[in-house]
């Protein structure tokens, strides 16, 4: 599992004196030696907030062309402000904002939409 | 409604374990592909950092080491794509069956609501097999497909069998940037 993965990986980088991926990713201006690990985070937060956003905007409910929009602003918008402002990581690293951006971002669409859709039908139409 | 979309997000869910471990089984677990994955991996960083360092200037007997350097890269990834073939043919076959049964099942029925119209061109699928012309009921297949399209990436990479990143730049993955030849 990834979560093993991860903290097998902040072990091994343990004895280096950085701290686990979980404590860098939740800190601002953490260093990321490993560029896969950095955009490892970047792929699960895209998934967390895809989750999250499809819950509520199938509760609300928002709809058609608004909602889609409005998931690509905020899902590009929070990570653009998470890898530039709070991360502060050189973008051009990682081949520009362009390849971090689209970093996981296909397969979160589609979770949000299977999410968005989900709970749309199970709240509006049981 | 509800319990046709669950039912549906659970098929999936199982679908996607059940493509791994065929995969797994078949190919992952095989020592021919981690020894091509390791050296595809290891070559691709390689070659990645390479030329980051040689940047713009470059000499011609340089050049001709790069060139060496990608087309071995290319013939080691052309190799563990042929590996991958092999599964992808079994998964093929397995879910060409499974999808005919679920089509059956599923035939006609409205499994979810879509809070949005789809794309006229979207529309033959997330419509395909129901009666009526309001084109916000979901078929089977459409929510099968994104839920697929989320659940299977993200099993793989939870398992540690996604594709490496480098090794997709340097392939040229899908919406990436092709590989840039050498200057």
């Amino acid at each position: 599992m990834t979560t093993r993965r991860r903290k097998k990986d902040g072990d091994d980088t343990a004895n280096g004196a950085l701290p686990s991926v979980w404590t860098r990713a939740f800190k601002a201006s953490s260093e990321w030696p490993d560029k896969d690990e950095f955009l490892d985070v970047i792929y699960w937060y895209r998934q967390v907030i895809a989750l999250i956003a499809g819950c509520i905007w199938g509760l609300i409910p928002l709809k058609g062309f608004i909602g889609l929009a409005l998931f690509v602003a905020l899902n590009a918008g929070i990570m653009y402000l998470y890898f530039s402002s709070f991360q502060e990581v050189d973008e051009e690293e990682y081949g520009g904002a362009w390849e971090i951006t689209k970093e996981g971002f296909m397969s979160s669409f589609a979770l949000f939409l299977v999410t968005w859709i989900l709970f749309y039908s199970a709240m509006h139409f049981p | 409604m509800l319990a046709d979309t669950l039912l549906i997000v659970f098929i999936s869910i199982c679908t996607a374990l059940l493509a791994e471990g065929i995969t797994w089984l078949l190919v992952y677990r095989t020592e021919k592909y981690q020894k091509l994955k390791s050296e595809v991996e290891k070559q691709s960083k390689k070659l990645e950092k390479r030329k980051e360092a040689i940047g713009e200037a470059i000499d011609k007997t340089q050049k001709r080491k790069l060139e060496k350097q990608e087309e071995k890269l290319k013939n080691n990834n052309r190799d563990l794509s042929l590996v991958k073939m092999k599964s992808m043919f079994a998964i093929g076959f397995c879910f060409t069956a499974l999808m005919s049964m679920f089509n059956s099942i599923f035939d006609g029925r409205v499994v979810a609501k879509l809070p949005f119209l789809p794309f006229s061109l979207l529309q033959g699928l997330s419509h395909r097999n129901l009666m009526g012309e309001d084109y916000t009921d979901c078929s089977f297949i459409f929510l099968y497909i994104l839920c697929t399209m989320s659940i299977r990436q993200n099993i793989q990479k939870m398992l540690g069998f996604a594709p490496s990143r480098a090794a997709n730049k340097q392939a040229g993955g899908f919406l990436g940037p092709p590989p840039q030849p050498p200057k």
